[in-house]
């Protein structure tokens, strides 16, 4: 008798536990569709294309936001350093006063050599439920999103302690959890249609 | 003279180290105070008047667009609601950008000028669920419970409508 009811009490603690475990996660086991959008070639990419890479890193930029900007070196840094580590990097413009000619030129001026997709009527932003540039994604190959927020926690470089969006990466590529799923930080809104 | 000479250096170390910034508009004293998360904590928790706080800078397009109609619900209903504006600007911009803008726009509400390492806690207090995107606008009843979060640019009419609910 006495060992039943041990038995429902580690059980029910068991789905506690499940159950909280849960509902913390909940806002980070959203799943995105796959998707298709043209970069500022014309060149059309799908989600699917990045199937093979240990993460994607989805990160939505504008050409005029100073905070995005500001980030400008940094996205290329990372870009070129975790391309290496078979971690896709994608930016998304879904800004709708931003063409796609003022996103090819910005990327020529700025010196931004990743794949930036133009999201037109901010289809896809309003999948991520995006709101701000720039504003970071992490995706595993199954779409799932290991990450969501900032890519660090100051625009001033300077000031920065907290590198969010590599820490993420790093434990993804040493097949461990990321501690620090969700961060947050002052952006320019996305401007949708 | 020695000691007008340490008062005169205190004074000084005084202004420098308080960071406010005092001008006068519309006749009135306008202080740019600067401020982290505590700051704003007591700002929601200490405010006899229901609360209208938008958070916004000079480097964000629909912030200046949206900020002229914020002074003309300042003076339409300042005396009924605490108008209070956060400027999320760097701090050595404060001088070069943030009070001329406020100067031109003639603003003769509370403003005060963010500063800390950590921005996600002042996020958080405004709204767990806001990602942080300005400009960004919180309505707090008289007993300081927010009743209404605005993202995004605003109008007067929008305001208006926010600010009613916890008016009347």
């Amino acid at each position: 008798m006495r060992s039943k009811k041990v038995f429902v009490l580690i059980a029910l603690s068991t789905i506690a536990s499940l159950l909280i475990a849960a509902v913390n996660n909940f806002s980070l086991q959203m799943k995105i569709e796959n998707f298709s959008l043209k970069d500022y070639n014309g060149k059309e990419h799908s989600l699917s294309d990045y199937k093979d890479s240990k993460a994607i890193v989805i990160i939505f930029i504008a050409t005029e936001c100073p905070i995005s900007n500001a980030y400008n070196a940094r996205m290329e840094n990372i870009y070129k350093n975790y391309s290496q580590k078979n971690i896709a990097f994608i930016g998304i413009n879904s800004n709708k006063e931003e063409s796609v000619s003022r996103i090819k030129e910005h990327a020529e001026e700025k010196g931004l050599t990743f794949t930036i997709l133009k999201d037109e009527k901010n289809i896809i932003a309003d999948k991520f439920e995006a709101s701000f540039t720039p504003e970071a994604y992490i995706l595993n190959n199954n779409f799932e999103i290991l990450y969501h927020g900032r890519i660090d926690n100051s625009k001033n470089q300077s000031e920065v302690v907290s590198k969010d969006l590599e820490n993420a990466l790093n434990a993804i590529l040493a097949d461990k959890e990321v501690s620090k799923k969700e961060t947050k930080a002052f952006g320019c809104t996305i401007k949708r249609i | 003279m020695k000691l007008y000479f340490f008062l005169l250096l205190f004074a000084l170390f005084y202004f420098i180290s308080s960071q406010n910034y005092v001008f006068a508009q519309n006749n009135k004293d306008i202080t740019v105070k600067i401020i982290n998360t505590d700051d704003l904590s007591a700002i929601i928790n200490n405010s006899d008047l229901p609360l209208l706080i938008n958070v916004w800078a000079t480097w964000c397009t629909p912030c200046r667009e949206e900020f002229p109609d914020l002074v003309k619900i300042g003076r339409s209903y300042g005396d009924k609601v605490r108008v209070v504006g956060i400027s999320v600007d760097d701090s050595d911009v404060l001088n070069s950008k943030v009070i001329p803008f406020i100067k031109n726009q003639k603003a003769d509400f509370e403003i005060y000028l963010l500063k800390v390492v950590e921005s996600e806690d002042f996020i958080n207090l405004l709204n767990k669920k806001w990602s942080g995107a300005i400009p960004a606008t919180f309505i707090y009843d008289k007993d300081g419970n927010q009743k209404e979060m605005l993202i995004g640019k605003q109008s007067y009419e929008s305001f208006e409508e926010a600010i009613k609910k916890v008016i009347e």
